[in-house]
């Protein structure tokens, strides 16, 4: 089976290895077209984001304007923050030149002269790696002003590795872009969308690691080539990061549309014990859970995720045996976004600690089924309701959880415990109709 | 114009309003606490959601770009379900302390919950807590428990101060506002985050707990800072002035005003060392006594002297009625030359914002009036620098000082001052200068009486009355009254407000004139005001109705007078 992101390779990472493979020829074909052609190579070759929002590659760098003065900029996405994510820190170890290369090509179609690779700030390990590589092909002369040598061309482009500083939400595209800035990591109000006005104000496109990385076996091999893997409406490979419950928890290239039972049991080893599943998570916590008893011939693609009420997010497979609590999972699921959400905008703010509270009260049994309908009402009252997506990030593992596994919660809580609500704020809406105006 | 239809109302807009800017210039308020009209947009609060035809999800008014034909519902369903979990999340943590709280009555949070709450909780959790009474700087207190992370207090030292004092820690529930390291709000502005904030999470360190806020009255007048004449409302609470707030006027202050003005042109106003009643100097001492008795000794006073040995000096923050008065009575009556303002400009005070250089308040209203201060008064008298030499030589013996403390301005005149053998002055408090008057009329203060200001600009201000003297009855003059104003009785003990016996500037002047023989017939500001509309082109059509609240820019272009302020 084709492995594109993370070739079999022995010492790939290695800038004579991935010479040797023909590394670096893509940008050197890439330069020889117009960007045009190569923004429609990567558009036909159906690749989509692997960041979460699966969203068409291609597209997104023909939004970029054209006939504009200003800068433009890349920015490369490897924060990998979200629970069950470990997949793009693979590329950082093991194929950092593959991801360099993309990132040249990508800075020629949208016109970008300097890209920026932010990566996660625990990634320390990962971040020394890439910028090793990194050094070493400015050295060669495939980045760079020598790039316009070595690649005889006009054009060339500068990278960055920018270290992130430990949040989450620095993931989402527009507070990566203030992270970068050095200004607080809030998400930025949308429109205007990155590619009107996004690093400085400038234009910029925002792409996952693993979105990138496979830009060069694209250009070098052609889009049908490509379009032909996997799932036609999501193709080509995916890295699938399976953890939890299983035997051989890992990372996994797999083409799209590869079965999430075949997944688990053919390459994750199965479940520990031999026990049976009780629920997953298939694309990093954030994401609508699946039942353990409803994984028959579930495929893993966006299409075919999102008709089963889920999505493939980034891939991140978590695996839950029946013995799993699944209210202390999702106790834990919201404490995270609780501790990450940026507190800028209202729901979210104060949302997650709201819905944090009522968990953490149902695990120490202290639970109503009231709550159960109230954590669905908070969930529902964040979700889309935010600035940025972590909103819904928050609100979906609430609200898919205790609706599709409302019997393990139904457990935990009594009934006939009843609080009286201990803060009561008064209004006259039922009684008068709009008072008078209220200053700004 | 192009249109777009909010709640079934076909409206007009700008092309580049938002939603809730076109919303708002057509009597629509969508509410809203991030978003305020001079500041940037920030999106946070999420109260402003409306749905959109045509839109998968609720969007937020304020970054909503108007396009034609545009469909808005504020008051779908949806978007008052939304509205209404905004105000739930809000009201989870926040502390709900209005009974203690100096913002309630005006707060943002305390009005929406009345309007668009469902009135019942259901956080039935523990609240978060976090830091309170926080001295954010020298004249504001932060309260982080209050606080609803509106951002809009940063913004306002980012966007309009240009200095960056302010900013978010933490992250999530946790986030408060503080300083940057090393830092204080100290901004010459500061102050202002005290009124946008929508909440009672900054307050006025001078202002905190002195008084409910609906016991006071506002009266819409000016700054008396400088010549910039910040539109403000004066608060009062039984006839003590208690507060300053700015008052929106594009032309002048936008929403804003300066700290200075407002900590320190208030206070003088109740000060203990104000002047009530005459006073004349009996063995050294002043002592009080009547009107007539104080006018009838400068009028012996002033007519044992030669007219040149006499000299007159005023404040260049005469209100335009009392300035015509003034000049009238000392250049007709008097038949006197020597008479000049005295100008107060601080080289290097001002700023691009709006502190002006120069501190006195009607300047430019004298220029235009063609009395120029500083310059050779017309007829050839002296001018403020020659009437400080001629005292100092000996040559003049008698000054008439009006609303200036010629010494607390500036100690060097001392030396001078005590030189005189007459010194009458018309004074609103006792100070250096009153120290070496034989004569001192009470004047009252800028918020005890009607009148014009001219600013900077050739903007004409009026200014009103927001306390009482004893000779001016409240009601006369149209005064805003708080509650205690109007329902206290004599038996609450804060009915018997104190009243000084002080006057007007002109009216003061004008006793002064009868004691001479000539008898003016003015009997309020609003009269002296209407001659001038009639006599001097600069004021054709001006009345105290047009000139409102807002103020009227003069068309300072057909007076031929060089400008030199
Ligand atoms: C809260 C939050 C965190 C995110 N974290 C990441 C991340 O760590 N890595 C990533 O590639 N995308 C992340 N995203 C998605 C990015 O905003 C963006 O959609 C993505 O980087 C685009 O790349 P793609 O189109 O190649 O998928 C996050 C989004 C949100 C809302
Ligand atoms: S949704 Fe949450 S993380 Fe995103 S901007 Fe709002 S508060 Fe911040
Ligand atoms: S202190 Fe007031 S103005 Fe500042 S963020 Fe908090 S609520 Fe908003
Ligand atoms: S700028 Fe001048 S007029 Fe305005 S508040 Fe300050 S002192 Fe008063």
């Amino acid at each position: 089976m084709e492995k594109i992101v993370l070739p079999e390779i022995e010492n790939f990472h290695q800038l004579d290895v991935y010479i040797q493979n023909a590394g670096y020829e893509a940008a050197k074909s890439a330069f020889t077209q117009t960007t045009n052609q190569i923004i429609d190579t990567v558009k036909k070759s159906g690749l989509r984001g692997r960041g979460g929002a699966a969203f068409s590659a291609g597209l997104k760098w023909s939004f970029m304007p054209k006939n504009n003065d200003k800068p433009k900029y890349l920015c490369v996405n490897g924060d990998e923050s979200e629970p069950g994510s470990f997949k793009d820190r693979q590329i950082l170890e093991r194929n950092p030149h593959q991801l360099i290369e993309g990132t040249i090509i990508a800075c020629y179609a949208i016109g970008a002269k300097s890209a920026y690779i932010y990566v996660r700030g625990e990634y320390h390990k990962w971040i020394k790696l890439l910028q090793k590589a990194l050094d070493d092909a400015y050295e060669k002369g495939f980045v760079g002003e020598k790039m316009k040598e070595t690649f005889g061309t006009d054009f060339s482009c500068n990278i960055y590795v920018h270290k992130g500083a430990g949040a989450y939400i620095c993931g989402e595209e527009s507070s990566l872009m203030n992270s970068i800035e050095g200004q607080r990591g809030y998400p930025r109000v949308k429109p205007p969308f990155p590619a009107q006005n996004g690093l400085w104000g400038n234009p910029t496109t925002i792409n996952n690691v693993e979105t990138i990385t496979n830009i060069p076996p694209i250009i070098k091999k052609g889009w049908e080539w490509f379009s032909a893997i996997g799932e036609p409406k999501h193709p080509g490979t995916i890295l699938f990061g399976v953890s939890g419950h299983v035997n051989n928890p890992g990372v996994f290239e797999l083409p799209s549309g590869t079965l999430l039972t075949d997944i688990i049991y053919k390459y994750a080893g199965g479940v520990i014990g031999g026990k049976k599943i009780k629920c997953v998570i298939p694309g990093g916590s954030s994401m609508p859970p699946l039942r353990g008893d409803k994984l028959e011939g579930v495929k893993m693609d966006a299409e075919s995720l999102k008709a089963v009420g889920s999505a493939i997010g980034t891939g991140g497979i978590m695996v839950m045996d029946e013995d799993t609590d699944l209210v202390r999972v999702l106790a834990r699921i919201a404490k995270f976004y609780y501790h990450e959400s940026c507190g800028q905008c209202t729901p979210c703010r104060e949302g997650t600690g709201w819905m944090l509270k009522i968990l953490n009260r149902l695990v120490r049994g202290e639970g109503t089924s009231k709550d159960l309908d109230l954590l669905i009402t908070i969930a529902k009252n964040i979700e889309g309701n935010t600035i940025c997506a972590l909103g819904d990030a928050a609100a979906w593992p609430v609200k898919f959880m205790i609706a599709r596994f409302r019997e393990e919660f139904e457990a935990v809580v009594k009934d006939e415990v009843s609080l009286e609500p201990k803060n009561k704020v008064h209004s006259m809406r039922h009684t008068a109709n709009p008072i008078a105006p209220v200053q700004v | 114009m192009p249109k777009i239809i909010i709640d079934g109302k076909e409206i007009e807009f700008k092309p580049g309003q938002t939603v809730i800017q076109a919303a708002r210039e057509n009597g629509i308020e969508i509410p809203h606490f991030c978003w305020h009209p001079s500041l940037s947009v920030s999106g946070n609060c999420r109260l402003c959601l409306v749905e959109i035809e045509k839109m998968p999800k609720l969007v937020i008014s304020c970054s909503t770009t108007a396009t034609e034909g545009m469909v808005v519902q504020t008051q779908s369903e949806k978007v008052i379900a939304a509205r209404n979990a905004v105000m739930e999340f809000i009201l989870i943590n926040h502390p709900l302390d209005c009974p203690i709280c100096d913002e309630a009555g005006e707060c943002k949070l305390q009005d929406y919950t009345y309007q668009h709450s469902v009135g019942e909780s259901r956080f039935t959790e523990e609240k978060n807590h976090k830091e309170k009474r926080i001295e954010l700087g020298p004249n504001v207190m932060f309260d982080g428990e209050r606080c609803i992370s509106c951002s809009r207090c940063i913004r306002f030292c980012d966007e309009i101060v240009g200095e960056k004092e302010l900013t978010f820690i933490k992250r999530g529930d946790r986030v408060t506002i503080t300083t940057f390291p090393g830092k204080k709000l100290e901004n010459p502005y500061s102050m202002n985050v005290t009124d946008i904030c929508p909440v009672g999470a900054l307050t006025n360190r001078d202002f905190r707990f002195k008084s409910r806020v609906w016991e006071m009255a506002p009266t819409k007048t000016i700054c008396s800072g400088c010549a910039r004449g910040c539109n403000i409302d004066l608060w009062t609470r039984n006839n003590e002035v208690l507060r300053i707030t700015p008052r929106q006027n594009e032309d002048v202050n936008s929403f804003w005003m300066c700290d200075n003005g407002r900590l320190n042109t208030f206070k003088h106003v109740n000060a203990n060392d104000r002047v009530s009643g005459p006073h004349l100097r009996k063995e050294g001492q002043l002592i009080k006594c009547g009107w007539d008795e104080a006018y009838a000794k400068t009028l012996s006073e002033l007519k044992s002297f030669a007219k040149d040995e006499i000299a007159a000096l005023a404040s260049s923050s005469l209100t335009v009625e009392d300035t015509y008065l003034v000049s009238k009575f000392v250049r007709s009556t008097l038949n006197m030359k020597n008479f000049d303002f005295v100008r107060k400009v601080v080289a290097g005070s001002g700023d691009a914002i709006l502190i002006r250089e120069d501190k006195a308040t009607n300047a430019k209203g004298f220029e235009l009036m063609g009395v120029e201060p500083g310059k050779s008064a017309s007829g050839g008298g002296l001018k403020f620098d020659e009437i400080i030499s001629h005292i100092e030589s000996g040559r003049i013996k008698a000054l008439i000082l009006i609303e200036e403390d010629l010494i607390g301005w500036n100690p060097a005149f001392e030396k001078i001052l005590s030189k005189l053998d007459f010194l009458v002055t018309i004074s609103t408090n006792f100070d250096a200068s009153t120290s070496f008057a034989n004569v001192v009329f009470p004047a009252s203060t800028y918020a005890e009486k009607n009148g014009t200001w001219i600013n900077f600009q050739g903007r004409i201000q009026r200014i009103r009355p927001a306390v009482t003297t004893i000779e001016m009855e409240r009601s006369l003059d149209g005064m805003s009254q708080s509650r205690w104003d109007k329902f206290g009785t004599d038996f609450d003990s804060w009915g018997k407000a104190k009243k000084n016996d002080a006057r007007p500037t002109w009216k003061i002047i004008s006793g002064l004139a009868s004691a001479f023989g000539t008898k003016y017939k003015f009997t309020m500001a609003e009269e002296i005001f209407n001659e001038i509309a009639h006599t001097n082109p600069l004021f054709t059509g001006l009345d105290y109705d047009v000139v409102g609240e807002n103020g009227v820019q003069l068309k300072t272009e057909t007076v031929k007078k060089k400008v030199t302020i």
